[in-house]
C-alpha cells in the first residue's frame, strides 16, 4: 500500500461557497420531442382548392361589384350589399368552425400540462375549459388557491363525474334508439346509415356536454379521436359481439331472437361509443 | 411454517395468482440496507424517477428499453385505511431540493407505500386490451432493527454467548469496556433486581452506540437499542447479555424480556412486513465500510449474512408458495463517492462483502446480482494531484460549508483488500450537498445506475 495516495479531501480556494452542480438532468431525461407533422397532403389539397374557391369568388365578386357599379350606382350598392351579407355568412360559418375546432386544443394542452407536471399551465388551461363549460353545468370554481392534486380531484368529482353519467344516459338513448331500429330496419345497409347518423351525433351530443361545439371540422376532428380511444375498448366490443353471437346462433335461439342480435351488439356499440367519446372530450386523463 | 403461516401463505399465493390473471399483479420489494446504507434516499429517488419514467421523461433508460416502452403510466397509490405512516418521498425531495439542502433524517420508524405502473401488454395486441397494472409495495424502517431479524432463531442463551464473545474481541471490547467491566463485577446469581437491569442496558445500549458511531461497526444487536422507534425505551428493553453463568433471577429476568422483545418484533415487525414479499434489493455502504477500517469491513459482511440467513433463506415450501423472493440484487450506494473507472470495482466489491448472503438467497433459488448505485448522484469526475501522481478524483460541494472540494476516495479494490491495505488508516467521507433539484421532481432526480438496478429487479415482471 505504500506510495500510493491516501483518501483525502482537498479544498477549493477561498472560502466561497460553491454553487451547488448542475448536471443539466432536465435536459437530459426531457422526452424526445415527436418531429412536428405539418400539413398532410389532403390538407394542402384541401385548403389550396378552398383558398382559390373562395379567392376566386372574392375576385370575381369584387368585377361584378365594380361592372354594377360602371351602369348605374344603385345597382353597384346593391349588389355590394348582397355580396357582402353572403360573405358574411360565409366567413362567419368559417369562423364558428375554426372556434370549434380550436376548443379541442383546451383539452390537448390541458392533458399535455398533466403529463409535463406543469401545474401552473395545467391551472390556466383548467380556467380556459372551465369558461367554456355549458350553462347549468357544475363548475368546480376558483382553482387558484388549491393544491394541483386538490384541484383535479375537484374538477372530477364536481364536473367531469356527472358528465361521464350524463354521456353514460346518452349512450342508453341511442342505444334503444339503435336497437330498435337494427330491429325493424328492412337492408343492412340502412342499418349502417342509421348507425353512422346516430353515432356521429351521439358524438357530438357528448362533446356538447363538455362545453365543446365542433362544426364540420372539429367533428371530424373529435371522431379521429373517439377512435383511438375506442381502440381500448374495441377488444370487449369484439369478445361481447363473439359471444352474444354465439349464443344466439343455435337454430332455436334464432328463431326465438331473429335480428335482435345483431340490434344488441349495435346498442352495445352505441353506449361503448359514448364512452369513448367522453374519454375522448375529458379535460384530464381518467 | 406453523399451520397459521402456512395457511396464510396459501391464501397470499392464491390471491398472487388471480392477480397475475386479471393483469394486477402485487409485487412487495424489499429494500433491506443496514442503517445508514441510503434506504430513505433510494426509495425517495426510486419513486421520483419512476413516477417522472411515466410521465414520458426517460429518466430510467435501462428499464424503459427492457419494457420495451410500454411503462404507460406511475403513480402513487391513493391511501387507504393503513395504521401504518405513509411515505412521504414529496416531504423527502423538498428538503433535498431545499436551499440549504437537508438529507433525510435517520428513520425512526415504519412508513410504507404502493406505486402503481401501468404498462402495455407484451401481446401483439396489447394496444387494445385494457393494460396491464403492477403495484409495487414499498416499506421504510429504521436500518437497525433489521439486525433483530437473526436473533428470532436463537434463544437468549445462545445470543449472549455469540454477542459477548464478540464483544470481547477487536475495537468492541474498547467500545464496551465499562459494560464488560459491569458484567465481569456481576455475581453469576445476581437477584431480578430492576436498577442492576436497567444499569446493564443503558452501559450495553452505550456500547452499541460507540461502536456505531465511533468505529462504524453494523452488526450490533438489539436494533431497539440503537434506534427505539416511536415508542422509546420502554421497560421491555431493559436486559442485556449475560455470560453463559449466569443463573440467578436477573438471567430470568433478562431472558424473559429478551423472548418478549422478540415476540413484540415479530409481531410488529417482521410478520406484517418481512414474512412474504417478491423481491429484494439489499443497499449496502460498501466504501463506508471500506473507510471505516478492517474490523467494520468484515463486520459489515457478517451482518449481511446474518440477514440474509432469515430473509433470503427460504426453505421448499415457501418457495413453492411464492414466500421467497425470486430475486434478490445487493447494491453499493453512494457510487458517485468514486469516480466512474472504480464503479466496476466498488460493485466486485459489494460482490465479495455479500458473499454469505448471496450463498444464502442463491440456495433458496433466488437469481441473485450485484450493482453500484447512487440513488442522487451528487459528484462529478476529477482529477486531482497527488504527490506529484495524477488520479482519479470526483468534485462535489460539501454539505456542512457549501465549499467546493475535490475528493480522492482512495484505491477501491475489487475483492477484500490485503492485509497491508488497513495501513491507510481510516477515512470519513464528507457529505455533499444534493445537486439541484426540482422539489416538484417534474424530471426526477439525477442518479447512477438505478436504472439498471430496477431493470434487472422488476423488468421482467413489465
Amino acid at each position: 500500500m505504500s506510495g500510493r495516495p491516501t483518501p483525502r479531501v482537498i479544498l477549493d480556494e477561498g472560502t466561497a461557497p460553491a454553487p451547488r452542480l448542475d448536471f443539466g438532468w432536465e435536459v437530459q431525461v426531457a422526452p424526445p420531442v415527436p418531429p412536428a407533422r405539418g400539413w398532410s397532403t389532403m390538407a394542402l389539397i384541401g385548403l389550396g382548392a378552398a383558398v382559390l374557391v373562395l379567392g376566386f369568388s372574392l375576385l370575381e365578386a369584387g368585377n361584378f361589384v365594380a361592372a354594377q357599379f360602371a351602369q348605374a350606382a344603385w345597382l353597384g350598392w346593391l349588389t355590394l350589399a348582397v355580396a357582402t351579407a353572403g360573405f358574411g355568412l360565409v366567413f362567419v360559418a368559417i369562423g364558428r368552425e375554426l372556434r370549434g375546432y380550436l376548443a379541442l386544443g383546451t383539452v390537448d394542452r390541458a392533458r399535455a400540462a398533466v403529463a409535463r407536471g406543469d401545474p401552473a399551465a395545467l391551472r390556466s388551461a383548467l380556467a380556459a375549459w372551465q369558461a367554456g363549460l355549458p350553462e347549468g353545468r357544475a363548475k368546480p370554481g376558483d382553482l387558484g388557491n388549491m393544491p394541483i392534486n386538490a384541484a383535479c380531484a375537484l374538477v372530477e368529482a364536481k364536473t367531469l363525474a356527472p358528465i361521464a353519467q350524463d354521456a353514460a344516459a346518452l349512450g342508453r338513448a341511442a342505444a334503444v334508439q339503435a336497437f330498435a331500429v337494427t330491429a325493424v330496419s328492412p337492408s343492412p345497409a340502412l342499418d349502417a346509415l342509421v348507425f353512422g347518423w346516430r353515432g356521429i351525433r351521439l358524438v357530438r351530443q357528448v362533446a356538447a356536454l363538455h362545453g365543446f361545439r365542433p362544426g364540420i371540422a372539429g367533428t371530424v376532428s373529435l371522431l379521429r379521436r373517439v377512435a383511438v380511444d375506442a381502440a381500448t375498448v374495441a377488444a370487449t366490443d369484439v369478445a361481447v359481439d363473439a359471444a352474444v353471437r354465439g349464443l344466439l346462433s343455435s337454430r332455436l335461439a334464432e328463431h326465438v331472437a331473429g335480428e335482435a342480435a345483431a340490434g344488441a351488439v349495435a346498442a352495445r356499440r352505441m353506449m361503448l361509443l359514448a364512452r369513448a367519446a367522453d374519454e375522448a372530450c375529458r379535460v384530464l386523463p381518467r | 411454517m406453523d399451520p397459521l403461516s402456512l395457511l396464510r401463505g396459501l391464501l397470499d399465493t392464491t390471491e398472487d395468482a388471480a392477480r397475475a390473471l386479471v393483469g394486477r399483479e402485487r409485487i412487495r420489494l424489499a429494500v433491506t440496507g443496514l442503517s445508514r446504507a441510503g434506504k430513505t434516499v433510494f426509495l425517495t429517488s426510486l419513486i421520483a424517477n419512476l413516477i417522472a419514467a411515466g410521465r414520458g421523461a426517460r429518466t430510467l433508460p435501462a428499464l424503459s428499453d427492457a419494457t420495451g416502452g410500454r411503462i404507460r403510466r406511475v403513480f402513487v397509490v391513493p391511501a387507504g385505511t393503513e395504521t401504518v405512516p405513509r411515505f412521504d418521498p414529496e416531504a423527502h425531495l423538498g428538503a433535498l431540493a431545499a436551499d440549504p439542502p437537508r438529507w433525510p433524517e435517520r428513520t425512526e420508524d415504519f412508513s410504507t407505500l404502493s406505486i402503481a405502473i401501468d404498462v402495455e401488454r407484451r401481446t401483439s395486441l396489447g394496444g387494445l386490451l385494457p393494460e396491464r397494472r403492477l403495484t409495487l409495495d414499498l416499506i421504510d424502517y429504521p436500518g437497525e432493527w433489521l439486525l433483530d431479524l437473526p436473533m428470532l432463531r436463537q434463544d437468549y442463551a445462545t445470543w449472549s454467548g455469540e454477542t459477548l464473545a464478540r464483544f470481547r474481541r477487536g475495537v468492541r471490547a474498547a467500545a464496551a469496556a465499562e459494560f464488560l467491566a459491569f458484567l465481569d463485577a456481576l455475581p453469576a446469581d445476581a437477584p431480578a433486581e430492576d436498577a442492576l437491569a436497567k444499569r446493564g442496558y443503558t452501559l450495553y445500549r452505550d456500547a452499541l452506540r460507540a461502536c456505531r458511531d465511533a468505529h462504524g461497526l453494523r452488526f450490533l444487536q438489539p436494533g431497539r437499542f440503537l434506534n427505539p422507534g416511536p415508542r422509546g425505551e420502554a421497560p421491555l428493553l431493559w436486559f442485556f447479555p449475560l455470560p453463559e453463568g449466569a443463573r440467578g433471577g436477573l438471567a430470568d429476568l433478562c431472558a424473559r424480556r429478551y423472548a418478549a422483545y422478540l415476540d413484540d418484533q415479530r409481531s410488529t415487525f417482521l410478520d406484517p412486513y418481512f414474512s412474504r414479499f417478491h423481491r429484494q434489493v439489499v443497499l449496502v455502504d460498501v466504501l463506508g465500510a471500506l473507510h471505516a477500517g478492517e474490523e467494520a469491513f468484515r463486520d459489515t459482511g457478517d451482518a449481511l449474512a446474518a440477514v440474509a440467513s432469515i430473509i433470503s433463506g427460504a426453505n421448499w415450501l415457501e418457495r413453492l408458495l411464492g414466500a421467497a423472493p425470486t430475486r434478490v440484487a445487493f447494491a453499493a450506494t453512494k457510487a458517485d463517492h468514486v469516480p466512474t473507472r472504480a464503479r466496476d470495482a466498488l460493485a466486485a466489491l459489494v460482490e465479495h462483502i455479500a458473499f454469505g448472503a448471496r450463498g444464502r438467497a442463491a440456495q433458496s433459488g433466488a437469481a441473485v446480482s450485484c450493482h453500484a448505485v447512487a440513488a442522487v448522484r451528487c459528484t462529478e469526475d476529477a482529477v486531482a494531484r497527488l504527490e506529484g501522481q495524477a488520479v482519479a478524483a470526483v468534485r462535489g460541494v460539501l454539505l456542512q460549508d457549501g465549499r467546493g472540494a475535490t475528493i480522492y476516495p482512495g484505491e477501491v479494490p475489487m475483492k477484500p483488500p490485503e492485509p497491508d491495505f488497513w495501513d491507510a488508516g481510516l477515512f470519513t467521507m464528507p457529505e455533499f450537498r444534493p445537486p439541484r433539484l426540482d422539489p416538484a421532481g417534474t424530471s426526477g432526480m439525477p442518479h447512477l445506475g438505478l436504472d439498471a438496478l430496477l431493470a434487472w429487479l422488476i423488468g421482467d415482471l413489465l
